[in-house]
């Protein structure tokens, strides 16, 4: 295994160039979910670049770690990442994204390699992936599935009837993680509807349950590769949703169409694609 | 080989035989069986309950480590499924009709329809077999709602008999199945049919003046029956089991169509959206000039306690019932025509 702390840099690196491409698709002519696309950029890049086991190669090896974006509104997020880790052409995406007969939808498309399930009719992404663990461990394979629900969308009933399952049934190859970036579509998730217990919910639930700095890659990268020993484990991964765009202020908006003056100023302020 | 707790015949091999050493066993129990003497035969079955298994299911005492209850959470049900067979498990996700359907309805679209998911929706109570216990366990809608789900595949099986071959068909159909059971002990058919085949209905009875196109325990049997009292009447029925909705027959409907003077769907469901609407929409595209009478629940709720007969006989679904609909309805023969025919207003 590469030690974290030369491979931190590299990922640091990755984050940046998903984080332009995400801005790029903001350009495009129906725009993205920008905020909460840039809120778990550097929980997709370490997931796919440190943590879970996946080949651009074979996107459906059996061998292969789950990954679900629950929150699929972020799909600009997940199909850069993907991108970032050669599961697709940036390029391509950029120019087909949300366009006439185009796999890249607005929400994530189970037709885009490196995606599981078809995902942004929010509170199913962690009944799929408990359904993901469950298979595998009644085969007993090794195989880890990690859900990305957002902070708002954990207001669906359906995702506390899952969290009841995988921690009736130990499903200790499941990791959720809630991108903690405090808004939704109408506004801060707090004065909507409060999710300010989420963390110790969740360890009520069953969940062996931690806080991370969402934005913090050494930390995620710790906090990914643990396990919950016999219990599921979740993360709540406090994140922005403009995060790393300093333009934005950390107050990324949930839906944007830049123009292309917005995407110059945004790529300025993101910093250059260093090698 | 093994079939049920005492020493018989083979549920796989000789279903016939099966049947006849159970009489007792209502459709949904003879799933049970037949799903678990499948599950012997084929290792990624595993079955999923949500907590309506009813104890002592036969799935569960044979394949203990592939059966899990996983508690009242229909829509988890369904999610958890998706995901089974996405690691190449063939699923079957049990539950009544209107939680299988209706509470998890979102989840049976995207999950299984959108997915395409290999699972097996499979939901007895269908119709108002529920009874006495009222609406909430009614399911007059599902049929409607999963027919329009691209990609589903809608089964809604006769009889034990039936309910075997389905069961089968359904396991080695790679892709999303809606198997529609009923409740209570239904008549087995004693009629000659051939071999079971998914999306191709079956002639149960030759007739040239009536078609009666049913399926399902209630609506086979009331179109049988009603045929039988035809017959005294002078009136030969043609009885279509369509017991696939989804992909429907539609050659055999229009064969039905063309071979008779009326067209009459008999199902425990909605006239609106089930089998009637099907009929309407293939016959009528065509421009036949048939007309098609939809037996059927008659859109509305049963909210009164009642036995599961008393609730069909509210909605006209009784032999005699459909009989005398026919006789109302039946066009005269037309006479050897003498030039042109001309329409009297």
């Amino acid at each position: 295994m590469i030690p974290l702390s030369a491979n931190a840099s590299q990922l640091e690196r990755r984050a940046r160039r998903v984080r332009r491409l995400i801005l790029r698709l903001a350009a495009t002519p129906s725009g993205c979910h920008l905020g909460g696309s840039l809120s778990v950029v550097e929980l997709l890049v370490v997931l796919l670049g440190e943590v879970m086991r996946v080949d651009p190669r074979a996107p459906l090896s059996p061998a292969r770690d789950h990954l679900i974006l629950s929150k699929g509104h972020a799909a600009a997020g997940m199909y850069a990442a993907l991108a970032e880790f050669g599961f697709l052409d940036a390029e391509e995406l950029v120019r087909r994204y949300n366009a006439e007969g185009s796999p890249y939808t607005g929400h994530v498309n189970a037709a885009v390699p490196g995606v599981e399930f078809a995902t942004g009719s929010l509170g199913h992404g962690l009944g799929l992936g408990v359904g993901l663990t469950l298979g595998h461990q009644l085969k007993g394979e090794p195989n880890r599935t990690f859900v990305v629900c957002g902070d708002g969308e954990m207001g669906e009933g359906s995702n506390w009837e899952a969290l009841q399952v995988a921690a009736h049934h130990r499903l200790s190859a499941l990791t959720l993680v809630v991108d903690r970036n405090g808004g939704q579509n109408d506004g801060p998730t707090e004065s909507i509807l409060s999710q300010a217990a989420l963390a110790r919910r969740l360890e009520a639930f069953g969940f062996q349950t931690a806080e991370v700095d969402g934005h913090d890659l050494t930390a995620l990268s710790a906090a990914l590769r643990e396990s919950g020993g016999e219990r599921p484990r979740a993360l709540v991964a406090h994140t922005q949703k403009g995060a790393g765009v300093p333009m934005l202020r950390g107050k990324g908006p949930h839906y944007a169409v830049f123009s292309p003056e917005h995407l110059r100023r945004a790529l300025a302020s993101v910093g250059e694609e260093a090698s | 080989m093994s079939s049920a707790s005492r020493p018989g015949a083979d549920l796989a091999e000789t279903p016939e035989v099966w049947l006849r050493e159970h009489p007792e066993l209502a459709s949904r129990l003879v799933f049970r069986h037949a799903a678990a003497r499948f599950a012997e035969l084929d290792p990624r079955i595993v079955f999923l309950e949500a907590d309506l298994g009813g104890g002592a299911d036969p799935f569960e005492s044979r394949h203990p480590g592939r059966y899990f209850n996983l508690g009242i959470c229909e829509a988890t049900l369904v999610d958890v499924a998706c995901g089974m067979a996405r690691v190449g498990h063939v699923v079957i996700a049990h539950s009544f009709a209107p939680f299988g359907v209706m509470r998890a309805c979102e989840q049976v679209r995207l999950g299984m329809a959108y997915g395409r998911a290999n699972v097996k929706l499979v939901c007895d109570y269908g119709g108002v077999a529920g009874a006495f216990f009222g609406p909430t366990h009614h399911a007059v809608e599902d049929l409607a709602i999963l027919r329009a789900m691209p990609g589903m595949t809608v089964v809604s099986p006769m009889d034990g008999l039936e309910t075997v071959q389905a069961t089968r068909a359904m396991l080695q159909h790679d892709g999303p199945v809606y198997l529609r059971l009923g409740r209570n002990r239904v008549t087995r058919h004693d009629v000659p049919r051939g071999p079971f085949e998914l999306g191709r209905a079956q002639c149960l009875r030759e007739g040239e003046d009536v078609g009666l196109l049913a399926h399902g325990e209630v609506g086979v049997a009331v179109a049988l029956e009603s045929a039988r009292l035809l017959e005294a009447r002078g009136v030969s029925a043609r009885v279509l089991n369509v017991h696939t909705l989804k992909p429907l027959d539609e050659a055999a409907v229009l064969e039905t169509a063309e071979r008779t003077r009326l067209l009459v769907t008999v199902e425990e469901h909605n006239v609106l959206g089930g089998l009637g609407g099907a009929v309407c929409e293939t016959v009528g595209a065509v421009g036949l000039g048939r007309r098609v009478v939809r037996v059927g629940l008659q859109d509305r709720y049963d909210a009164t306690a009642g036995s599961h007969e008393s609730l069909l006989a509210g909605h006209g679904l009784e032999g005699a019932q459909v009989a005398e609909r026919v006789l109302s309805a039946l066009p005269r023969p037309r006479m050897a025509a003498v030039g042109p025919v001309t329409r009297r207003s």
